[in-house]
């Protein structure tokens, strides 16, 4: 803590030097920006908006990020303050209460060196092997606290390296992580649409003492056959690259981690007390093969991927589960959905074994119409079906008057694996969807969407999970800087885990209605909304969690400068 | 193009001359017996285990199996308390009783709202590197085994007298400081407890009907945040702390009676609520 308030004292001082400077020369630059989100929370015991700290006695609830960037005498400067009141950003259940610099960082570029230190965000390759990054939806914020040097060779040959630990809230974790990476680029002769991105990476974990302890008095309670002997280090490496020629581009990642500890929370162990439980401290080597082809011309797209994953749960400790402690990012293999129905049930990216591949493709009819068809399945690596979802999509616009979108999605969804309940059936539901857009001179507009979501049933005649949704929106933007929301969500069709009337058991359908207000000026934005929203899954890239229902009133400001 | 080569050779070399260490040593579990507290002089660190569950929570009897390995292990020295608190604890309208008590409710929130089940509160310390005092299964045997390798700074004595006319329960309580406890804010929190209650329980093989639920947080004989110590901890000062509770025959109406003899007083000494930490604790039957 010394340490940061010293860099904060350095960082004023810089900061108001800054005009000091600015009579001698350019006087550096300042940026920045504010996110700041305050939600009020007004218990629905029906939806199972209670229990929690703010519902029953905080009311309200805050998150916030100032980020300030400064670039002068060759030199990128970062802070970055964060402040959580009653949030219940970082547990959905729970209350989280602190504040304080979450970032700093400084940059500098000498010739050809590189050299940064502090929090910072980073990755290699697509992210496989290590990823620092930053998710506010989720409060994930994975930096890496320490060093990194880089070095160009040329303009098509950069190596990097780094060291540090990972940042958990304002505290950090113990083990070390290092790595390093080379990253090649070939462009083709003069005239050619050949270029050539091949990288190598690698990264190693050393735990500290006190997780190692901790491992070893865990595997202690095991029985033999289910006990291993730990390591302090695991590597992982990855090889990647991109290649385009004209309209094709492709790439290709391959990643291989040692033998690792891991704790997958699907595994079966009998107890020393007789009793079999699910979930389990491991030991296995694991590996990604990861590869997107895409093509586009003349108003066809076409896109491909897949990936297979197995053991790659890559941790600063063993013990973390959900979304904490994470070095590395698996890229989804699914489209990512922005309607409300649509967007309702999310495939988390799987660590321990999945195989998935996925199919877009785009084409473009005439000037006024153009259709979108997406496929994807993702099935465990003993063929069990996780996922399947074909999205269709049929655009029709005139441009600047208005605009039409309509198709059909069809999922199939394993409840067991992604909301982690054993013995639920796979969830089949089908959603129409249509979106119309009407634009009024004078940036003026108005948009309407109708989404039905009908899901199947088991075998006692109750609806899979919510089962039927009926979504309706209209959106009125009545001034250039003002836009206005009116939505419902309503379980048209409850099933098994809508809500129930208290004295009768009957299953109830509910609205979950929606009201926002934006406002927006220059690089500002306001909104004030009020807000019932069921549970359910929220995912940024494949990276998951299931969040509470939510009644209340939320407020955000965003601002950059 | 050589570069790259010679930085594929280069990290290749240093992983293969990196790769060993000297790994640290497991001795799993081969039917020792469990560890015991024999006497009071002898008695040593004792570890409390709360952990949050409910009838509602699929996962949660694989937490109950983890404690219940864990007891087979530390024996005495390992105190478990389940409270059914939070979303999943409401009984299903088939379920015999009810186990959701307000003290439960209270400290739930108390100690932090889990993110996950099954989850549990070691001896409501703040370990190092954690940033909650809730912790996942995986990190519950490392801190009990840490706990226990700490020197009590207390011994507790505990006299349950019951009074099965009356259902009136008296606890004796004797606290022996082993050292100067400074702490301005120091306090004794009871427990009653009770084992072997069959009832519904989710599970992840569908709803069963004969769940056996035990170590359950019946009621408190004080507060939730515990009862302050008034008196100076100096070692070798005895202090005498009496407790008194009537069992009640049913815990709600409409349930079958209470069985007192699947009863347990916990006991523990714990500082208050800037720092939560649990100095030592001990269970004893209201019964013997």
């Amino acid at each position: 803590m010394k340490f940061l308030q010293i860099c904060f004292a350095c960082w004023m001082v810089l900061w108001m030097a800054a005009p000091l400077h600015a009579q001698e020369s350019s006087g550096g630059r300042l940026s920045g920006n504010l996110e700041a989100n305050g939600n009020f929370f007004l218990r629905d015991t029906l939806i199972g908006a209670a229990n929690t700290p703010q519902y029953d006695r905080q009311i309200f609830g805050s998150d916030a990020w100032l980020n300030l960037n400064y670039s002068n005498w060759g030199f990128d400067f970062n802070l970055r303050f964060d402040a959580f009141n009653n949030s219940n950003l970082l547990n959905p259940q729970g209350s989280y209460t602190a504040l304080g610099f979450g970032r700093w960082s400084i940059h500098k570029e000498v010739e050809h060196f590189d050299f940064a230190a502090g929090y910072l965000y980073d990755q290699i390759g697509s992210g496989i092997i290590f990823r620092s990054y930053e998710q506010r939806a989720l409060l994930i914020d994975n930096a890496l606290v320490g060093l990194r040097v880089g070095y160009n060779f040329g303009p098509d040959l950069k190596v990097k390296a780094f060291t540090g630990v990972q940042k958990q809230q304002f505290d950090l974790y113990k083990s070390i992580i290092a790595g390093a990476s080379v990253d090649y680029f070939l462009v083709g002769k003069e005239g050619s649409k050949f270029t050539w991105a091949p990288g190598f990476g690698v990264v190693r974990r050393t735990l500290d003492d006190a997780t190692m302890n901790n491992l070893v008095a865990t595997i202690n309670t095991y029985l033999k056959e289910d006990a291993f002997v730990p390591t302090y280090t695991a590597y992982a490496m990855s090889m990647y690259q991109t290649l385009t020629w004209g309209p094709f581009t492709w790439y290709a990642e391959g990643a291989y981690k040692t033998k690792d500890n891991m704790s997958d929370p699907l595994a079966e162990r009998v107890t020393i007390s007789g009793d079999t439980i699910v979930g389990k401290l491991i030991q296995a080597p694991g590996s990604v093969l990861y590869t997107s082809f895409s093509f586009a011309k003349k108003g066809l797209g076409l896109t491909l991927e897949g990936k297979r994953t197995e053991n790659f749960s890559f941790r600063t400790r063993p013990q973390e589960e959900l979304n904490r402690g994470l070095i590395n990012f698996l890229p989804p293999t699914t489209r990512v959905n922005t309607y409300r129905l649509t967007a309702r049930y999310l495939p988390a990216t799987q660590e321990f074994g999945e195989l998935a591949f996925q199919v877009d493709a785009r084409y473009k009819i005439s000037k006024m119409a153009s259709v979108n068809v997406n496929f994807s399945n993702i099935t465990d690596l003993n063929g069990n079906q996780l996922y399947r979802e074909l999205f269709t999509e049929l655009l029709l616009k005139k441009t600047r008057k208005w605009q039409f979108t309509g198709g059909l999605q069809l999922q199939a969804y394993n409840q067991e694996a992604y909301f982690f309940k054993p013995g639920e059936p796979i969830l089949e539901n089908v959603t129409p969807y249509v979106d119309f857009l009407y634009r009024f001179p004078k940036r003026r507009s108005v948009r309407v969407e109708a989404q039905y979501m009908k899901t199947g049933e088991d075998g006692k005649g109750l609806g899979y999970d919510y089962g039927d949704w009926l979504f309706g929106l209209l959106e009125i933007s009545p001034a250039p800087k003002w836009t206005i929301t009116l939505s419902d969500m309503y379980n048209i069709g409850p099933g098994k885990n809508s809500p129930s009337d208290a004295s009768s058991g009957e299953k109830l359908t509910v609205h979950f209605p929606r009201f926002d207000v934006f406002y927006t000026h220059g690089a500002n934005r306001f909104s004030l909304s009020y807000v019932k929203q069921v549970e359910g899954v929220v995912c940024t890239g494949g990276v998951c969690r299931i969040e509470p229902a939510f009644s209340g009133v939320k407020f955000s400001v965003n601002s950059s400068f | 193009m050589k570069y790259l080569l010679f930085g594929l050779i280069l990290g290749l070399t240093l992983l293969s001359t990196s790769c060993h260490e000297i790994p640290p040593v497991i001795n799993p579990f081969m039917g020792d017996p469990p560890d015991t507290t024999i006497d009071l002089e002898n008695q040593m660190r004792q570890v409390l285990i709360e952990e949050f569950t409910g009838v509602r929570c699929v996962q949660c009897p694989a937490g109950s199996a983890e404690i219940a390995s864990l007891l087979a292990i530390h024996g005495e020295r390992l105190v478990a308390v389940s409270i059914h608190a939070g979303d999943f604890s409401y009984p299903f309208p088939q379920s015999h009783y009810n186990f959701q008590t307000s003290e439960g409710e209270e400290l739930i929130n108390f100690l932090g709202p889990p993110i996950s089940y099954p989850s549990a509160v070691i001896d409501r310390t703040l370990f190092d590197g954690e940033a909650d005092l809730i912790l996942g299964r995986n990190d519950w045997a490392g801190y009990i085994a840490q706990e226990k390798a700490i020197d009590p700074v207390i011994k507790i004595a505990v006299v349950p007298n019951f009074n099965e006319t009356t259902r009136k329960l008296d606890v004796e309580v004797k606290l022996y400081p082993q050292e100067d406890i400074l702490d301005p804010d120091v306090r004794i929190s009871l427990m009653l407890t009770e084992s072997n209650i069959v009832d519904y329980q989710d599970t992840p093989d569908g709803k069963v009907d004969n769940y056996v639920h035990k170590h359950v947080l019946r009621d408190m004989l004080t507060s939730y945040l515990g009862e302050g110590i008034s008196e100076t901890l100096i070692s070798g000062i005895i202090i005498t702390k009496n407790f008194s509770y009537t069992v009640p025959e049913v815990w709600n109406a409409g349930e079958t009676a209470s069985n007192v003899e699947e009863m347990h007083v916990v006991v523990f000494v714990h500082l208050g609520t800037t720092t939560k930490e649990v100095l030592q604790a001990i269970e004893v039957p209201v019964i013997k």
